[in-house]
Order: structure tokens, then sequence, then C-alpha cells
């Protein structure tokens, strides 16, 4: 039975195809204004890389992300909170908390030993914590976002930074290197003040081991070194973190395809 | 952006509730044309004393919900910062210091505005914003103020007879102010006459929090958080005891034929503190679920009134407010009566509003919603102004509610 998840996040959008208990195909695309349009886009995309199945094919389809009312072509929507639970926990069976460090928000979710959304916590009120802002910081410092996590571990004199609001962080740093400050003691700042915030976030909601990262922030290994020290256990990283909302939805739709 | 705001009622009876609102709105504008004396007042300032003494009771905070719910919070609030109130400051505060002090930068005011006040008179009970907010306004309008001081009470203490016997003086203290403001004397009589009518009503009012036991739930709080306007400002009147009796009388007739808020209940919420006054109909977004929410943290009637003891009516109001203003008492107080409030009323779960503006809710909201999940029973925070709907972001906030009922399905699956 084929069924397909799609996942409408501020920053991208992510489509996955399965095929009862395994993935034929995922893709990933950056969400354009017409968020309708992206999830058409993505999941065009995710079967198009399966070179055999039609749309006619795919036997429940369900949306979840910021932008899942939107994706008129599935059948339901879920929460990005039970599907990001629901494949964390399918990929890794052990996995009882989830952080998800996605463009817009971060949220910290944990699940039972069956991938049931328990309790949330989120941060959508503040920017720090988030892609958008590691976007920023990045920019401002000229550098690949890819290099950024790993340059921060590069440091053994971290500045201490007054604030982790993404607009003044941006500022603060800025002036950091007028003043000619090292890149990695300054980005050494910027992952702890952000790692501090989501560790919060993650206690608000309680620590069960195991911890995933799932997300866009769960490649910056200078986020996941720093929030794996403070909580005291290795984090388990899929190796695509950004389609754990949409591989959730396409779980979910197997499930109800099943039942009806 | 924000579409709606009345949470679509149930109950015919609620439906009575606008209407009654303004006939009070303009009626004190008619008085104060009349030249009756107006106080402006905080909540939990007696209104039987303020009908016994002649004086016309504007209830500010009740106002500013009034503001909030026609979605003109924001702009009032802004007119209120503009005069360099902080956006920490309480959204009520600021909307109306803004009325006061920035007309001219704020919208139109709802029902014609506020009668001009005379005097004012705030209760440093629950809150201490209010006294900050009513002190500013007194200086800016140079308007006399009473501190009417009837104090919460710690853990254990509610019945306090030291403290009954503080707030008597507080009372006969503000009689003594509003003589000497009118020039009227204090009608004991009158009082007592309007105390009776409280008490039966409160008796009326406790039937009805026992009836909103039943299942399906014969009122939500999509009702309530309009039908309880008539005991918090008409306290006391013939017209607020007979708007209860009607009230109780279509419950009853709503458990007798098992007619809900929705088709067939699943699961039944809880909202605890203040809801967000620009948009009611989030009380009812459950509803699409098959959920309803069948109880609110501040209305429930707990205890029925004791019985007149004393010929003078102000020693009786002093007990009765000490057991009012004192119940439930302090966190631990506060915590152990919710838990009996989701067993007795059948709580799945319990969605709490984390107010940032208002620092008495906010640091016991996180104690409640801690003790909540540390007995398994779910809960939703939900972080905004009860009045500021700059704060609020529809799509967040119901991607979180729709997430919290994923959560109790899955509890009960």
């Amino acid at each position: 039975m084929l069924t397909a998840g799609i996942d409408v996040g501020s920053s991208t959008s992510k489509a996955v195809i399965l095929q009862d208990n395994k993935i034929l195909s995922y893709s990933i695309i950056p969400t354009s204004a017409e968020s309708a349009d992206s999830a058409q886009r993505a999941f065009d995309k995710a079967l198009d890389k399966t070179q055999f199945i039609s749309p006619d094919d795919i036997h429940w389809i369900i949306a979840t992300g910021y932008g899942r009312v939107v994706v008129t072509f599935a059948k339901e929507t879920v929460t990005e909170l039970s599907c990001h639970v629901k494949g964390a926990n399918w990929l890794f069976p052990s996995v009882r908390t989830v952080l998800d460090m996605g463009g817009q928000d971060c949220k910290a979710i944990k699940c039972d030993g069956q991938g049931r959304l328990l309790n949330f916590t989120m941060n959508d009120k503040c920017a720090a914590g988030t892609g958008r802002f590691f976007e920023l910081i990045a920019k401002v410092m000229d550098l690949p976002l890819s290099d950024i996590g790993e340059l921060s571990l590069e440091t053994d004199d971290e500045v201490r930074m007054s604030s982790t609001c993404a607009v003044f962080g941006k500022s603060e740093v800025a002036s950091l290197m007028r003043q000619g400050r090292n890149k990695s003691d300054i980005l050494g700042g910027v992952h702890t003040a952000v790692s501090d915030r989501i560790v919060t976030l993650l206690r608000r909601v309680g620590i069960t081991p195991d911890l995933a990262i799932t997300g866009g922030i769960a490649r910056n290994i200078g986020i996941v070194k720093r929030v794996e020290k403070r909580v005291g256990c290795r984090a388990l990283i899929p190796e695509e973190p950004q389609i754990i909302g949409a591989l959730g939805a396409a779980l979910f739709a197997r499930d109800r395809a099943s039942r009806n | 952006m924000v579409q709606s705001t009345s949470a679509k009622k149930s109950l015919q009876t609620t439906l009575e509730v606008p209407v009654l609102r303004r006939k009070y709105y303009a009626q004190t504008l008619d008085d104060s044309q009349k030249g009756k004396k107006v106080a402006w007042c905080s909540n939990n300032i007696p209104s039987e004393i303020l009908d016994a003494m002649d004086v016309t009771g504007v209830f500010l905070e009740n106002y500013a919900t009034v503001i909030a719910s026609k979605r003109l919070g924001s702009g009032f609030c802004a007119a209120g910062e503009k005069v360099g109130f902080s956006q920490d400051v309480c959204g009520y505060a600021r909307m109306l210091m803004g009325y006061v002090l920035a007309k001219n930068d704020a919208p139109e005011a709802p029902y014609g505005g506020l009668a001009k006040p005379d005097f004012l008179l705030v209760s440093a009970n629950s809150c201490d914003s209010r006294l900050g907010w009513f002190s500013a306004m007194s200086s800016v309008l140079n308007t006399p103020l009473y501190v009417y001081d009837s104090p919460s009470q710690p853990d254990g203490a509610s019945n306090s007879l030291v403290v009954a016997e503080h707030i008597e003086t507080e009372l006969r203290n503000l009689i003594s102010f509003l003589e000497k403001q009118t020039g009227n004397k204090f009608n004991p009589d009158k009082v007592r006459r309007r105390m009776d009518i409280s008490r039966q009503t409160s008796e009326i009012m406790y039937e009805i929090s026992q009836l909103r036991k039943a299942v399906p739930s014969p009122m939500g709080s999509a009702d309530m958080f309009t039908a309880v306007w008539p005991s918090m400002y008409l306290s006391g009147t013939k017209e607020c005891e007979d708007f209860y009796k009607r009230l109780r009388a279509e419950m009853e007739e709503r458990i007798a034929r098992k007619i809900g808020i929705v088709p067939e209940e699943r699961f039944r919420i809880m909202w605890s503190g203040i809801p967000f006054w620009y948009d009611m109909q989030l009380i009812n977004y459950v509803e699409n679920f098959g959920g309803v929410v069948a109880l609110e943290s501040f209305y429930r009637v707990r205890e029925r009134r004791i019985p007149s003891q004393h010929d003078d009516p102000i020693k009786d109001m002093a007990l009765t407010a000490v057991r009012q203003h004192g119940y439930p008492s302090g966190i631990s107080g506060s915590i152990e009566d919710l838990l009996e409030a989701v067993e007795e009323y059948k709580i799945n779960g319990v969605i709490l509003s984390y107010n940032p503006s208002c620092r008495m809710l906010l640091i016991s909201q996180t104690e409640l919603q801690k003790a909540l999940e540390d007995r398994g029973i779910p809960t939703l925070g939900l972080e905004c102004d009860m009045a500021d709907e700059r704060t609020y972001s529809e799509g967040q906030v119901k991607t979180r509610m729709d997430a919290f009922v994923e959560r109790l399905l899955a509890k009960n699956s």
C-alpha cells in the first residue's frame, strides 16, 4: 500500500512516499510564498523520483506543518507535533523525547513507545533558536550556513552574548565582528546562548531518554553537541532530519488507510 | 488575523446578557447626566454598598473586556503605550489609561464611552497592578481615590475572623468615604435588602454550578463567560436573580432532554485563567472535534453562601467577602480546587492561559500546570494577552489546540 506525507514548513516543504513500511522516496524544496504550490511541487518531485508511481496510486495522503490546511489534495491533516514523534519513534523505537528545530519554531515533544504524542512545548514567539536566526547570523558573518556549527566548536574563549533576540543578536554579532573578535569565539557564544534556551524548553516538557533531534538545525553540530552536554545524553540524529514530519504524516496515512 | 470575536452560545438565556449590559452602560451615562455621583470601580467593590449610597458604579475591568471583545483592545493599548505605559503593564490598565489620557489616539469607545467619575474605588484583593493603575488615574483625573483593602488569604486562613474584622473596618471606612463624597447617609436596610437578593442569587448560582457536572454538558464556558456578567455587575438586583432562575430552568430542561453542546460529547476541557476576549470563538474550537470547554476556573460557585448571622449587614458582608476573596487560597489551595473540579466535572484536559501582563495569574499558572501534568492530566498552555490581540497568532494557537486534541484522543484511544 502506498501512502504519502506532506510537510509544509515555513522554510521548506517536504514529501515522503511510503510503501507499507519502507520509504520509497522523499523530496525537500524551499517553501515559496504560495504554500499550496510548494506542497504540490514537493509531492510531484517525490513521485518523480519513484519513476513509476502516479498520484492516483497513493491510497492516503496526510498533510502537516504550518501550511497543512492549504494542501487540498491531502485527505486530512495532523499537526507537526504528532507527526514528528511518530516519524522519530518509527526510525528510533527507543525515542521518548524529540527536539524539533525548524525554520520558524522550536518544539520539545514527548511520546510513548508507540510514538503517540504525550506532551509538548513550543517556542514560536521568538526567532532565536530557529533556522531563520542561524541564517541571519551566517549572513552577517559572511559564512556558509553549513559551516557555522563546526566553527562554533573551534573556540576556547567564546564570547558571552548579552542578547538572544534574533534582531539584537544579529546587531551584537555585527558589532563583535567590527571589534575584530574571532569568528569561532562569536559563533561559540551564539550557539551557547541558543542551546541554553533550547534546553530550558526541553526541561519544561521533561527529558526522557532517548532523545532525538529533528529539523534542519539537527545538522548543526555546534547545537547538537551543546544540547547533548547540557542534558547529559547522546542525541539520535536521523540521516535526513528534515523529513521526519513528512515521514510521520505518511505513517499516519498508512495507519488510516489500513483502517479504512 | 482574527475573523470573529463572540463565542457561539448554546443557551437562549445567555443571549439576554448583551442587552442587559448595553442597558447598564446607558443607565450609567443617564445617571451621570442627572447628577448622580459616579464611581469608577475595580472588581470586588460591593455594588450593594454603592446602591445603598445612591452611587452609580462603573466597573473598569468589565469595560476593558467590552473593548477587547469588540477587537478594539490593541488600539486602546497602543494609545496607553503612547502616553508611556509599557507593554508589560496589565492590558486592562493600558487600555483604560489610553482611554483617559489619549482619547484622540484611541478608537471610538464602545457604548458612547464612560460616565465621568466623581471618585475612584479600588479593591486591593487579587491584583497589585490595580493599585498603581487607579492611583495613576486618580492623579491624572484629579479625583479622590479609596483603596478598599480586602486581602487574599494565605493557605488555610480563608475563614479567619481577624481578617473578617479587618474587612469590616474597611467596609465601614468605605461607607464613610462615600458619605463624605456624596453627602448621602448610609442606609443599612437598603444594603440588607440587596444582600438578601444576592444570597438567593448565589444559591441559584451554586445550583447552576452543580448542574454543570452533568454529561453531556448543559452549559459550557462559551456561554458562562458571558452568563456570569449579571452576577458581577447587577448583584443584589431582582433582574439578576430572575436571569439566573431562567438560566437554571433552561439548563434543567437541557439535562432532562440530554441536550449537550455537541451532538456526541467525546471529551471535556476546563479553561483556567482569563480568556482571550478578542477571540472568544477559540472556546468553541474543540467542538469541531466533539469536545466541549465544560468549565472555567473562575466562575464555579463552590459552596452555599453562609446564612445571615447578624443584624448588622456589614458584618455579614465582611464574612461573605472573607470567604469569597480568600477561596481558593494560595497556590496549594488553588491546586486542590482545580484537581477537585477536574474530578467532579469529569474533565479530560485543562487549557491554561498565560497572560504575561497579568503577574498575579502568570505565577500560579505554572504551578497549576505542573500539578496537573504530575497527575497525568493533559494540559495546554497558551501565552497571549487577554486584551491586546497583537500578542495573538491564530495559526500558532490553533496548531497548539490541534496537537492538544490529538494528545487527548491518543490518550483515550
